[in-house]
């Protein structure tokens, strides 16, 4: 492999759940559909959407915490969507995963030095008992001071929790970190810390993100290039300054407008608003997003658009209706 | 004018273990009537503890031990339980961010929409029901009849709270208590929810007090703000002017923390060092002190001053001008 190939592609990867709908029918929820995507060293890949649109999958689906029904997932171009546990292990230390509940995913009952020391020695990256360097010098890049590996998780805020989870993650020397909404659970002056804190140590470390979240802002601040989910499937991907500077694909319009403003002046602009809330089971051929598409016509319900380039660079958008796009009121 | 509701001095506190901790700390500032008044800050700053206050719903653990509350001449305070309930989701009502447990799961919307109606207005069950119908297709729940018969679980999270704001509405109160009404909701729900409150406030003209946690939602939605930090208010004023020219430090440095939409991504965040102090119960002096970067002029001074009318900071240093607008 080339050190220009990506650390991570995704192809073609689709999900579904089927849940149990009364004695004998089964609902299917189409949780994932034909995501695609790559994540080049160094950069961060930010996915955004709201409750359900799937993003969390994705995460689980690369971390391969969850089996796709279809589609690919390579790692360094060697596929590690399912590989038997035996020899996805030696591959694990290289990619890591952070969640959003920092209280539930470090165990309670283990003291801070524990948590971070158990998955070096078992990788055996470090030997028993010879962890304590690489503890002080994880604790120190995340920005706790060393005493903190004598406590408990709970004796921590969140912020600091975060922090921990961090350090666990990156304590394998992984080339890709999945973070699953890791600051939406904090307060805002804490979700700056965390935010700059993600920032300095890609920088230092050259470790490649992806970073799925609902706060725009957040996601903004912190991803080379985003990509926008509903329903299950990317709507709209460009780079991130692109993406929040022209928009194409009418949902991504509507969701940027919908996103709070704290400059005074932005007070009572025009703005999209959408019509109802996402439903329906997304079974059938059209564009999941036409019922609250202000663009939408009868054309929308027999076919929905592939996702097309906008532009040269990357920018594409899975509507090719909108035009100028919709009315803002 | 007249203050339609007016908060002085506020002290509450918790029982924990053998003691007591107090959690919101001489907390003072009224609602005007027609107004939309934001109460913003982060979690454990006493923001919603306060707004329970207003209505006696602290539950057992929580003692309002000191100030007072007053409306129409009353202080709430002292009321009995039987003269509250007379005021409580008929003159001053209150929606909820926990849209899950606000609705009753056994019954159907009609029957507890109607119940608030029937208990407050003392009308027959026709006349509620159209009230209800008429509310429900106010607040953008079509089509009304159908939902009337609906049970909670067969909503979505949207769809509740619009019930839960139907409700709310329902005896047409003078002011309405929002705690963070859409925190659990996506963003283009939160939008639609936003623009039903503003909309409802113009026609009715109730008052709003709106608490959240989110800067911009206070940006568009507030017409004065009171900022709260570890239990006190720290800022208070006009909204355009606490957010054009923020005094206190904790204002400053909170606006500074928001990931914009429209920043530049290259601009670095300004964080805050530190956290919340936990055990901010019986510290002296300025409580944000340790996280402040002025907390070296001023030694820990923080009694409220007013630098202009309508105008409170907890902050010596930011109406002496030390600190540079």
């Amino acid at each position: 492999m080339t050190s220009a190939s990506p650390v991570l592609e995704v192809r073609h990867l689709s999900k579904t759940f089927w849940e149990k709908d009364g004695l004998l029918r089964r609902a299917g929820n189409r949780a994932v559909q034909d995501v695609g995507f790559t994540i080049a060293a160094g950069e961060t890949f930010g996915i955004v959407g709201e409750s359900g649109c799937g993003k969390s999958t994705v995460a689980r689906l690369v971390m391969g915490l969850e089996k796709p029904d279809a589609g690919e997932v390579l790692f360094h171009g060697q596929r590690i969507d399912g590989l038997p546990e035996r020899r996805l292990r030696p591959l694990r230390p290289r990619f890591q995963m952070v969640f959003q509940d920092s209280g539930s995913s470090l165990n309670g009952r283990k003291r801070v030095r524990d948590i971070l020391a158990g998955p070096m020695i078992w990788h055996g990256v470090v030997p028993r008992g010879g962890a304590q360097a690489r503890i002080d010098e994880l604790l120190d890049m995340v920005g706790l001071p060393r005493g903190a590996q004598a406590r408990y998780p709970h004796e921590f805020s969140g912020g600091q929790r975060q922090r921990i989870c961090i350090a666990r993650a990156l304590s394998l020397n992984p080339e890709l970190i999945i973070l699953d909404e890791p600051v939406s659970a904090l307060d805002v002056s804490v979700q700056a810390q965390i935010l700059n804190l993600l920032r300095d140590l890609q920088a230092r470390l050259g470790v490649s993100y992806l970073f799925i979240g609902h706060g725009l802002g957040a996601v903004r601040y912190i991803s080379h290039r985003i990509a926008v989910m509903y329903r299950g499937r990317i709507v709209e991907t460009a780079a991130s300054e692109e993406l929040f500077a022209h928009p194409a694909h009418p949902y991504t319009r509507a969701l940027l407008d919908a996103v709070p403003s704290t400059d005074w002046n932005r007070r009572g602009r025009a703005r999209i608003v959408l019509r109802g809330e996402a439903y329906g089971s997304g079974w059938d051929d059209g564009c999941a997003f036409r019922g609250r598409c202000p663009c939408a016509d009868a054309a929308c319900a027999r076919a929905a658009c592939e996702l097309s380039p906008i532009d040269g660079d990357g920018h594409l958008s899975r509507c090719a209706r909108a035009g100028d796009g919709p009315e803002r009121s | 004018m007249e203050p339609l509701i007016e908060i002085r001095n506020l002290d509450i506190s918790f029982r924990q273990g053998s003691g007591l901790v107090k959690c919101a700390d001489g907390v003072s500032f009224s609602v005007w009537p027609g107004e939309i008044l934001c109460l913003v800050g982060e979690s454990g700053c006493g923001k919603s503890i306060t707004a329970l206050s207003i209505l006696g719903l602290l539950g057992r653990q929580g003692h309002v031990t000191g100030g007072e509350i007053l409306y129409g001449g009353r202080n709430l305070l002292a009321l009995s339980q039987r003269e509250l309930d007379a005021i409580r989701g008929r003159e001053i009502s209150m929606i909820f961010q926990d849209i899950m447990y606000s609705l009753n799961p056994v019954f159907t919307i009609s029957s507890q929409l109607t119940e608030v109606i029937r208990r407050h207005l003392r009308c027959d069950r026709k006349q509620a029901e159209a009230r209800a119908l008429q509310l429900l297709g106010r607040t953008g729940l079509e089509p009304a009849a159908a939902v009337m018969r609906r049970y909670p679980h067969q909503l979505s999270g949207g769809m509740r709270q619009r019930a839960m704001i139907a409700m709310a509405l329902a005896c047409g109160p003078r002011l309405l208590i929002a705690d963070e009404p859409t925190t659990a909701l996506d963003v283009t729900i939160q939008l639609q929810i936003m623009q039903l409150l503003r909309a409802l406030r113009d026609e009715t003209g109730m008052a709003i007090l709106l608490i959240t946690h989110d800067l911009g939602l206070v940006a568009e939605m507030a017409d004065r703000v009171v900022v709260m930090y570890a239990g006190q208010c720290v800022e208070t004023g006009d909204a355009c002017r606490l957010l054009t020219a923020p005094a206190h430090p904790y204002t400053r440095a909170l606006l500074q923390a928001v990931p914009g939409t429209d920043a530049a991504r290259d601009r670095r965040l300004l964080s805050i060092p530190g956290a919340v102090p936990e055990h901010y119960h019986d510290m002296t002096g300025c409580r944000f002190a340790a996280r402040c970067p002025h907390s070296d002029v001023c030694g820990g001074n923080a009694h409220l001053f007013e630098p202009e009318p309508g105008r409170s900071v907890r902050c010596c240093e930011a109406v002496a001008g030390v600190i540079a607008p």
